[in-house]
Order: C-alpha cells, then structure tokens, then sequence
C-alpha cells in the first residue's frame, strides 16, 4: 500500500535521512520509533510530499510522487504541530480541510460529522478551538486528517503534549482506524505506544533504520535477558544451590528465558516471597543497538 | 478557483474574528480621519463664513453703479474683484469667486426705475450647489440697491436734481405722450413741494422710497466650478484614512502568513491537494478583498456623514482597486522579511511607516514642501492618495488616472512577485 524506497534528504553537511526504506502492507500499522532528530518527521515529509525527497521513490495505493494532488487526497496526516485554526470552531477546521481535499455539500456535512464523532469532539464543534484543552486540540487535528476518508493515515507524534485520558483515547480511536483497514504510519518516541500500537516498528536514529520487525522479534533478537528479581523467605544455606546473584534474601538473575527460571525454582523446593520480571523492551533495543538511551 | 476562495474566505473569517485586528482596519483609520478633519476644518473651499470673494463687472459705469460697487466692496461679507466679464465666469469656474455680478448698462438710469422698465439689469452667476452663499448675496446686493436708493432720496437737492434730469430726458426722449403728460403731472407738482417744503419732514420719510421699486431686475446663471481644491478638510483626510487602514490591512496579512507558518497550519495546507500558488492567492484575495471593503465603508462613511464628493465613480472605484493591488503586493513582499510574527511585524510597519510618512499619510501632501513632494514619488502611499484625490477633489482627466493608477498597479505586481520568489525559496 505505502513503498519509500532508499529515500535520502540532507541540509547541507547534515543529513537528515539516509537510506530509509519503508515497505506497509494495506491494514498494517507500522512504527517508526526514534528519539527527537532521528529523521522520523523529515521522513513523514517525504512520504506526504511536503518536502522533495534528494533521492528514492514513493509509492501509494500504486500512485507515485505524493505531491501530485491524485496520491495526497489518499493521504491524511496529522501533523506534529497543531494545525489547526484557534479562532475557528472545531466544525469549521474540520470543514475548511474537508473543502480543500474536494468535498462539498451533503457529503462533506456527513464527513465534518463522521470525523468529529469519531474523535470525540461531537457535542464541542460549535466551540472555537482555542477554548479547547490540549487533548481536545490534538483529536481536533486529527479529525482533521480524516475527514477526507484517506486510504493512508501519517501521524507524526500524535500525542505530544496530551494528558493520559486523551493519550488512551487517541490510541484506541487509532487502533479503530486500523481495524477499519486503514493504512498507518505512525511515528513516535515513545517506546510504550509503539509496543502497544504497532504491528511492526522501525528503529530509527541518524536517519537509518537500525532495525525493522515486530515488537516481540525486536526484542528477542536486540533487546538482551530479563532480570527476574526474587525475594526468598530465608537465606539459603548454601548460595551456590541458588542461580544468579545472591544477596541474603535478594536474587538476582539475568536470563533471556524468565519463566523458565522461576519452573527451576519450584523444583528445587526454594519458597520466596516474590518474585519480578523487567522484561526487556524497545528502549533496551533501542539502547543495544545504539549505545544510547531513547530519551537522549 | 475554488480553493483559493475557501483559502480566502477562511482569512476573512479569521480576520473578522480578531476585534483587535478589526480596530486598526477600521476604527484607527476612522478616528485619524476625524481627529486630523476636525483641526485642519478651516481648510479647503467651505468658504461663506470669511469675505466671500466676488467678481463684478460694472458695464453701467454710472454714479449709481459705481455706488452699489462700492457699498458691496465696503462689505465685510464680500471681496471684491473686478475683472472683465470673460473673466469673471472663469474665476467662478475655476473657484477663484464664489459669484460674478454683471451690472448691466441701465442699472443706474433713474427713468427706468420710475418707468417700470423690467430690462434685466443685473447678471449674478454661481454654482448650484452653493445655495446658502447665493441666498446671502442675493440679500446683500439688495441692501447695497436699496443703499444706493436711500442716498438718493435721503438728499433735498439729489431728489431735486434727479426729478429735473427726469423732467428733461422725457422731454429728450420718444416717451410715449400719456406716460410723459402722467410724469409731468406727477413730477412738476412734486418739484414745486420740494422746494418749498422743508427738507427735515421729507427725510423722516425717505426710508419708504424702496416701496417705489422691488428692486433690480437680477437674471442668475448656473456656473459649475471645476475641483479646483478640496471641498472640506474631510476631503483630504479621508484619503489618509483610507491609506491608513490599507497600511494595517497590509500588516495584519503579513503577519498571517508567517502566522501560518509557525503555527503548522501552512505545512497543512501545503499537505492539501492544492499548489502553492492556490495558498499564496488565496491569501493575496483575502487581502485585497478587505481592503477594498475596507475603502467603502470608508468612502461610504465619508460620503454620508461629512459630505465626501465622489463626484467619477469609475475612477475612484479604479483608485480603489489599484491601491489595493497595490497593498496586496506590499503586504506579500513583507510577509517574508522575518521568520516570526514579531520580526514581520517590525519590518512591516517600520516600511508602512516610513512610506507613510514621506508619501502624505501624515502631513497632507497639498501642503507639503516641494523637496518632500519629491521624495513622496517613492512612496505608494502618496500614489494611493493621489489617485484618490484625483478621483475625490482634484477632478482628474482619465489622462491624469492613468499615472498613479499604472505606479500603484506596477508596484503591486512587482512586491508580489518578488514576495513570492522569496517565499518559494524559503519555503
């Protein structure tokens, strides 16, 4: 549904994309995760045909060059920044970007009304946007990408700035849209968000995609062992007969297989009193592949 | 098409919802046309209440003539100018006069006024439109012929010496027999009294010699004075006005754009299956929409409160398209001198102003010093309010449009293309 094959962009000696490659399958919701200046948004750019790629190819619904006003009527995007008029109602922001992507009388009332519901906005559209909260603001720029019924959905940090109720409801009206079989590129730092959204991620930083797969392959080939932390009821008489690092009561163990560990456990006959997984994640694949934390 | 004027009627929505934006388009400009209106009020043709200047011919040339000139020279109401008769209409046409008064040959003739003769003797000629000054002169000429009259009578040996000239020019002349046997009976008898009678009885009675006559015989002519000048102070500062608000209309669109910018609604809109060139015209259509708007509550404030002339309405309507024009390329160039509201919003009145200032939308440019005429060609301001005068009061050929109207339309052009290029390249 979505092709961007080996796109590159520099500014001068920086450069911001380098050879990324992005292939979505239609129905799929694919992450692009990466701390702030990885090329995320210059690559969403590309993709929407705001800015000129330097090098590659893009393709959408089998429709090249996304500048072309054909391919961007099958895209909607929600930008980072809240693009949205404040001094307008929410009903007239919707509208004004339904106009410009063609819709007029009945079918762009129904579409301002769809998109307004979806996004929770219904009873607030007579108000103008600036008496919105943020939360309210980002799904108003988000009904905003929809109202044209596009058939790819780019959404660049949707979420910046909004409070947890909004974040959550954001992610399922997203989660709705991917049901729906919409095509998503969905970029973000946030690592939680790309674990619980995404069906596969992309692990970006300098403007290369590290590593491509689904959360759990990801994690299983760069994320490195659990640590299953144990609170014994005694200290063991001989620490040698427990796995891992004893420290009186506490243990310790470092293991790519967490529950397999805690079956050992039992068989040995050893009681505790509780025992805690910190199971990898994005961020530790994130920071074994490149050295650094994703909030850096 | 249909883009831009959603993009257009978004901006104007927009603009008509900022009340602080709306006050400099529209109460600034008003508020500056009223201050400045009221203490130049003195200005321009309003006339009437200082010596009315009148251009009289006197072709009678008599004692009695020369008199009624006089007593209306001796007016505090009235100057006096005395030109030929050609000349006199041209005064008036030109608004050099309020009024010509001809005095025709037969004014002073004494048999006339006893003969009943109603041979016009008096020609005044004056605009139309001036009714109240063509009342009040009316008046003062009739108090100057009645001066004359009561001189006349108020005298023993005048009124003597003017039924004996009386006497002799009906003997002289071809009047008829009964007329002349009628005048001899009444004007014989009536010498004998004089003469006998005494002087002081006759004199408490002279001021009823008016019920003799209702006065001059006056023919008026209608003569329409050419725009010679601004008709009332409002005249001149409404131009200003009208300037003034173009110059905010401009500012408030600049900084739009690059409001547009920072804000991530033009990355929206440059998302959007529209080209650039559909967003940059859409804005340019918003601008030049309110300015025009702006212009005609302007003008139509003007027109029915103070009395404004728009005497060509194509012209103006012209000189209000082509300052718009103009506006709209200005504020397209200053919407990218700056990359924040601020920097725009410096740069942009910091240019209005100084194009303000040096083009006559502070001090009027008909009293400016000629060096600052000079300079003020560099101005757009001075072109907007030239062709607005030349529209409004200076009574401009469609010849004499065509320059400011050309300098205005050609600087639109050029700031907008130019504000363009610039926006492509830093877009």
């Amino acid at each position: 549904m979505l092709t961007a094959a080996h796109l590159h962009k520099s500014y001068g000696d920086l450069v911001a994309v380098d050879d990324v490659s992005i292939e979505i399958q239609r129905g799929e919701l694919y992450g692009l995760l990466g701390p702030n200046g990885a090329g995320k948004s210059t690559t969403i750019n590309m993709i929407s045909g705001a800015l000129p790629a330097d090098q590659g190819d893009i393709v959408i619904d089998d429709l090249s060059d996304p500048s072309r006003p054909g391919t961007r009527r099958r895209i909607g995007v929600s930008p980072q920044a809240l693009a949205i008029y404040e001094e307008m109602t929410g009903a007239e922001n919707v509208q004004f970007f339904g106009r410009l992507y063609g819709l007029s009388g009945r079918r762009l009332k129904e579409r301002v009304k769809w998109a307004l519901d979806f996004v929770g906005l219904k009873e607030r559209a007579t108000d103008r946007a600036k008496a919105y909260s943020g939360g309210m603001k980002r799904r108003l720029n988000m009904a905003c990408a929809l109202v044209h019924e596009p058939k790819v959905l780019l959404f660049d940090e949707p979420t910046v700035g909004v409070d947890p109720q909004s974040r959550n409801m954001i992610f399922e009206k997203i989660e709705e849209l991917r049901d729906s079989g919409c095509t998503i590129l969905y970029t973000t730092h946030y690592m939680e968000e790309a674990e619980r959204l995404c069906d596969r991620v992309a692990i970006i930083d300098h403007g290369k995609i590290l590593a491509l797969d689904t959360v759990d392959n990801l994690i299983r080939a760069h994320g490195g062992d659990s640590l299953v932390r144990i609170e014994l009821v005694n200290p063991p008489d001989d620490p040698g007969t427990v796995p891992g690092d004893v420290d009186g009561v506490s243990v310790r163990i470092q293991t790519s297989e967490p529950v397999d560990v805690i079956n050992d456990l039992r068989k040995r006959g050893i009681q505790y009193k509780s025992i805690n997984i910190d199971r990898a994640d994005l961020a530790a694949v994130f920071l074994n592949l490149t050295g650094r934390n994703l909030r850096d | 098409m249909i883009p831009v004027l959603v993009l257009a009627f978004k901006d104007l929505k927009l603009i008509y919802r900022d009340k602080f934006g709306l006050f400099w388009l529209l109460v600034f400009p008003l508020l500056m046309a009223l201050f400045f209106g009221s203490i130049f009020s003195g200005m321009g043709g309003s006339g009437g209440r200082s010596a009315m200047p009148v251009a009289i011919v006197d072709q009678d040339q008599t004692d009695f003539s020369k008199a009624f000139v006089d007593h209306l020279d001796s007016s505090t109401a009235v100057r006096v100018l005395r030109p030929g008769a050609d000349s006199a209409r041209l005064l008036v046409r030109k608004g050099k006069a309020v009024a010509f008064l001809i005095v025709k040959p037969g004014f002073g003739s004494w048999q006339r006024m006893f003969s009943g003769d109603t041979a016009t003797t008096l020609i005044t000629g004056m605009d139309p439109s001036r009714q109240a000054e063509s009342g009040y002169l009316r008046g003062l000429i009739m108090e100057a012929w009645f001066a004359q009259l009561q001189g006349l009578f108020g005298n023993a040996s005048n009124r003597r010496a003017l039924i004996s000239k009386t006497l002799e020019s009906i003997e002289s002349r071809d009047t008829p027999s009964d007329q002349a046997r009628a005048l001899k009976n009444f004007l014989g008898p009536l010498d004998t009294f004089l003469a006998q009678s005494d002087t002081g009885v006759l004199k408490s009675q002279s001021a009823g010699t008016g019920g003799l006559t209702k006065g001059p015989r006056i023919a008026r002519e209608e003569i329409f004075r050419e725009q010679a000048g601004p008709r009332s102070s409002w005249e001149i500062t409404f131009p200003q006005a009208i300037l003034w608000a173009l110059i905010g209309c401009s500012a408030a669109f600049a900084i739009t754009v690059v409001n547009e910018r920072t804000r991530g609604t033009l990355m929206r809109l440059r998302l959007a299956p529209i080209t650039r060139g559909h967003i940059l015209a859409g804005k340019g259509a918003a601008c030049f929409l309110t300015a025009v708007l702006v212009c005609l509550f302007l003008i139509t404030f003007a027109k029915l409160i103070f009395g404004v002339r728009t005497p060509d309405v194509l012209s103006l309507a012209l000189a209000i398209v082509c300052t718009a024009v103009c506006f709209t390329g200005l504020m397209m160039f200053i919407s990218v001198m700056g990359k924040t509201e601020q920097a725009v919003a410096g740069a942009g009145w910091a240019i209005l102003l100084v194009f303000s200032m040096t083009g006559g939308g502070m001090v009027p440019l008909m009293i400016m010093p000629k060096w600052m005429v000079t300079i003020s060609h560099f101005s757009p301001v001075k072109w907007g309010i030239y062709s607005l005068e030349g529209a409004i009061w200076r009574g401009f050929s469609a010849g004499e449009m065509l320059l400011p109207l050309a300098v205005l339309t050609g600087i639109g052009l050029v700031a907008f293309t130019l504000g363009v290029m610039i926006f492509r390249k830093t877009d």
